[in-house]
């Protein structure tokens, strides 16, 4: 048979030249793909799904607090019917109907309200329930917030499939400027080692790839667990020694004391954030959720690592 | 003795046990739908939308799995307890479980819970897992043609614990996102499941039952210990191997759906044989029967005590099997000491 | 003429053992049609071993057993069971059954396979439970008997196989002396009247040698004399299978050998 060899083939395919047209053709179709505004008959949610979805649905069943906060910041909260156990903002939100939990919600409490269209993620949401969901006639749209760009995405076609694309390209244009004002606010500031603490023990940090680690990025820092292959890895203590973090986050849910939270880690005194006492706790709830309030996770981030520069 | 008649009027009996079992199943949950209505959707006349839809979909395959998932881990305790002529026997014990869990977990590491084919694509790997842990320890316990039971036992005991520690293994490395969904699998649950599943699962119950009770007789004659058994004209070996493959399918196949859920092999067939006696004739058919009842209300309670949410139901057939076992051990105990 | 009737079990250099520690060497016997046999010896020297091979529970490493003729390789087991039946010295039930259940379990080598025994089964079942002595005990727990009514449980479960050889591991052990007499009778009857074969084991020498018509004896594994009680019941053949002195008193007026015990 002639034609190139497999390992000239896989040369050939690392190549810029080929990288890039993979990517513009990847652009065309996406933008190809885009759902029309207004939000009704077939579009394609962030996952490739052809969805049914309703000109202006009233009934609206929200499985993520992200979604739902999402629906309230663009006007549409009373058109909710379902929220999850674990939606608590705003307030307004613990006053709807429950469904469940995030990775157990109720089918039967869902199908009860009657919803015309539910709102997932693929961050938190399993695959088997949205597709057990659609089986049974429901309209699931599925958003797929894993970094800053796919979040603003998210918000703006959560926007296009309610009928409020004006309300939420607003929403996104001002989020952008808002993180470029946080970014000029830290133009020329040096970037601080820091150290994530998703949860104490085991240690669990954010790796590559997600939303938190570039958050720390955009925030003036260097996450020092940003390099690790896996999202989530669990990590010895002694990464925190071994890695110098001038700056240790801790993000929490709820109650305890920042001091509860890392019992034990007083005994690191090697390392700079412990030493200078730089170890500091923020809502969980706005570093974990990615939705509207993304910018002010990202504030948050920035304040601590550069108190300097952001009031 | 156990003549074929009373094994007929007993199973009737069960039969009907299990089906006023089946009605409560389906009436219980959050959605506004009481028995009237339950009835109504059965036969085709649903008084709502709503209704037609959480009765035929979501609760009648539930109910349905329950029966067979209880049914079967039932006969296959039983299978075991008597194969292995020892009342603590259970499918968990002889690491077919063990199997089927780790294969399921790899399963959703390996993205096959994201795809299409999803519960077929999770339950397939815990098949799989079921099948090489059943053949390790068919292959650790036999020599030389022989299967010595004790050693079977042991065996099986050792392969479900290193399954247990791989699992601990790969539940210790895996990514936290990931952990969520391996856990609740671990609890064992009869949530999701297709009529397509369904359809497998009872073929495969039906078929593995019947493969052990062709053998319920000789099963009988195995409690007097192996050497009267081949002395009254029981090829027991044959006995042994057909008993535990057939014990071993019918455990993958649940487990695999399911997840594991335990205590229904133990203390079903327990139950029984204190209430009714050792005969396997009659005692399988009627722990299967029971087995089914017990798993059907055990789920109904699962969805029942904090709805909207759901308990996994191997935490209901723990703390409802248990002291219940007690209780029939003491009054079994009390009537025998003079 | 005839040819006589080939021997119910022909033993050709039957070498066996369990796995390298103990090992029954070479043994060469027959037992022939009717006849009561006694197998007699010290403390593991292979007769319960013997008597494993004889129902087909071991499979000789070497020689070959022939019954009525037959290979014994090639008799199936349940046609085996349906000519010989084996009373063991005991039984571990690991569930609990009823005497009359066990009693029916000897009814399965004749049940061609069927889930459920018939009527006849029952009939048969009983007739042999009355026939030892234990038919009104039928519904109790087997657990909940004693050694000797146990043991007699056992044999009607033998006796129900409708079996024409009946191997028995020390019968008597837990009997007492009123019911070993009456065991002694039966199997004195049931040979007497239908020819039964009998092979026992027993460490009772003069029960044994009462009852049998003629002693295997086996010392160390190895069959040391095979002869009638009064040839083997002899002290210089004892002394050498037993490693220790023996008296033996010869009973007036019938000659008959009696062992009194060790010679101290």
């Amino acid at each position: 048979m002639t034609g190139p060899s497999p390992g000239r083939l896989l040369a050939r395919a690392a190549s810029p030249a080929f990288r890039i047209a993979v990517t513009l053709l990847v652009a065309l179709t996406g933008l190809a793909i885009t759902p029309r505004a207004g939000g009704a008959g077939d579009v394609t949610d962030m996952l490739g799904r052809r969805v049914r979805v309703p000109a202006r649905a009233a009934r609206i069943v929200s499985l993520a607090p992200s979604i739902t906060e999402t629906v309230f910041v663009l006007g549409e909260g009373d058109r909710l019917v379902g929220v999850t156990d674990y939606c608590d903002y705003p307030p307004e939100a613990t006053r709807k109907p429950r469904v469940g939990g995030i990775s157990s919600p109720s089918f039967e409490a869902i199908l009860t309200l009657r919803p015309d269209l539910v709102l997932a993620t693929s961050e938190s949401n399993y695959a088997e329930h949205v597709q057990r969901l659609a089986s049974l006639g429901l309209a699931v749209y599925v958003i797929r917030p894993v970094d800053f760009e796919t979040v603003l995405e998210s918000i703006a076609r959560i926007g296009a499939v309610l009928g409020r694309e004006a309300a939420a390209r607003e929403r996104v244009a001002s989020m952008r400027r808002d993180a470029d004002a946080i970014v000029q606010a830290l133009a020329g500031a040096p970037r601080r080692r820091v150290l994530y603490v998703v949860w104490p023990n085991p240690l669990i940090a954010p790796g590559r790839g997600t939303l938190i680690s570039e958050l720390i990025q955009r925030a003036g820092g260097e996450s020092v667990t940003g390099a690790e292959p896996l999202p989530y890895p669990r990590l010895s203590l002694e990464t925190v020694v071994e890695r110098r973090p001038e700056r240790i986050i801790v993000g929490r849910h709820g109650q305890g004391t920042v001091e509860d939270l890392l019992r034990g880690w007083e005994r690191l005194g090697s390392v700079g954030a412990v030493r200078e006492g730089r170890v500091y706790g923020v809502d969980g709830d706005l570093l974990h959720r990615p939705g509207p309030r993304m910018i002010e996770a990202l504030r948050e981030l920035a304040r601590v690592i550069h108190p300097e520069r952001v009031p | 003795m156990i003549s074929r008649r009373r094994v007929g009027v007993t199973s009737a009996v069960i039969a009907g046990g299990l089906a006023v079992a089946g009605l409560l199943g389906l009436a219980t949950g959050p959605a506004p739908i009481g028995p009237g209505d339950v009835a109504a959707a059965l036969v085709g006349r649903a008084r709502s939308d709503l209704a037609a839809t959480v009765v035929l979909e979501l609760r009648l395959p539930r109910v349905l799995l329950a029966a067979l998932a209880g049914g079967g881990l039932a006969v296959a305790g039983a299978a075991f307890q008597a194969l292995t002529r020892n009342p603590l026997a259970d499918p968990a014990v002889l690491g077919v479980a063990g199997g089927a869990a780790l294969g399921a977990v790899l399963g959703h590491l390996w993205g096959l819970e994201g795809s299409l084919a999803a519960t077929v694509g999770v339950s397939a790997a815990a098949f799989a897992g079921a099948l090489i842990a059943s053949i390790a320890v068919y292959l650790i316990a036999a020599s030389g043609g022989w299967l010595p039971v004790q050693t079977l036992l042991l065996a099986g005991v050792i392969t479900g614990l290193f399954f247990s520690a791989v699992i601990t293994l790969v539940v210790s490395l895996v990514d936290f996102a990931q952990l969520g969904g391996i856990l609740h699998w671990l609890m064992g649950s009869l949530g999701i499941v297709g009529y397509r599943a369904i359809g497998v699962i009872a073929v495969g119950t039906a078929v593995g039952s019947a493969m052990v009770y062709t053998q319920a007789r000789a099963l009988n004659l195995l409690a007097l210990g192996e050497e009267s058994a081949l002395q009254l004209g029981v090829e027991a070996e044959r006995v042994k191997r057909i008993v535990f493959v057939a014990a071993s399918l019918l455990t993958g196949v649940i487990v695999a759906q399911t997840g594991p859920i335990g205590f229904v092999g133990l203390i079903v067939p327990h139950g029984v044989r204190l209430a009714l006696g050792a005969d396997n004739r009659l005692l399988l058919p009627v722990a299967a029967g029971a087995g089914a009842a017990f798993l059907v209300l055990a789920d109904a309670l699962a969805r029942l005590v904090v709805q909207p949410a759901e308990l996994p139901v191997g935490v209901v057939t723990a703390f409802c099997g248990a002291p219940f076992f007690v209780y029939l051990l003491r009054t079994r105990l009390r009537r025998r000491t003079p | 003429m005839s040819l006589p009737a080939p021997p119910v079990f022909a033993a050709r250099n039957v070498e066996f053992g369990y796995g390298g520690a103990f090992r029954l060497a070479a043994a060469s016997f027959d037992v022939a049609e009717g006849e009561i046999l006694g197998l007699v010896g010290p403390n593991s020297s292979g007769k319960t071993t013997l008597l494993r091979l004889l129902s087909k529970v071991h499979v000789p490493d070497r020689g070959e057993i022939r019954f009525r003729g037959t290979p014994i390789d090639a008799v199936g087991r349940r046609a085996l069971a349906r000519e010989v039946a084996v009373v063991p010295q005991e039984e571990q039930l690991a569930f609990s059954v009823s005497v009359e259940e066990l009693v029916l379990m000897g009814r399965f080598p004749r049940g061609a396979g069927r889930l459920f025994e018939s009527p006849e089964d029952l009939v048969r079942a009983r007739e042999a439970m009355a026939l030892v002595g234990v038919l009104d005990l039928g519904d109790q727990p087997v657990d909940a008997l004693g050694g000797g009514e146990r043991q007699r449980a056992l044999l009607a479960r033998a006796l129900a196989q409708e079996p024409r050889v009946l191997l028995l591991d020390e019968p008597t052990s837990h009997l007492d002396l009123w019911h070993q007499r009456h065991l002694v009778g039966l199997l004195r009857q049931l040979n007497r009247d239908r020819g039964m074969t009998v092979v026992f084991v027993s460490h009772d020498l003069n029960l044994a040698g009462e009852l049998a018509d003629r002693l295997l004896l086996l010392s160390g594994g190895r069959l040391v004399r095979l002869d009638t009680p009064g040839e083997v019941l002899d002290e210089a053949v004892l002394e050498e299978a037993y490693g220790c002195p023996v008296w033996v008193e010869r009973l007036s007026p019938s000659g008959r050998p009696f062992v009194i015990g060790v010679r101290l």
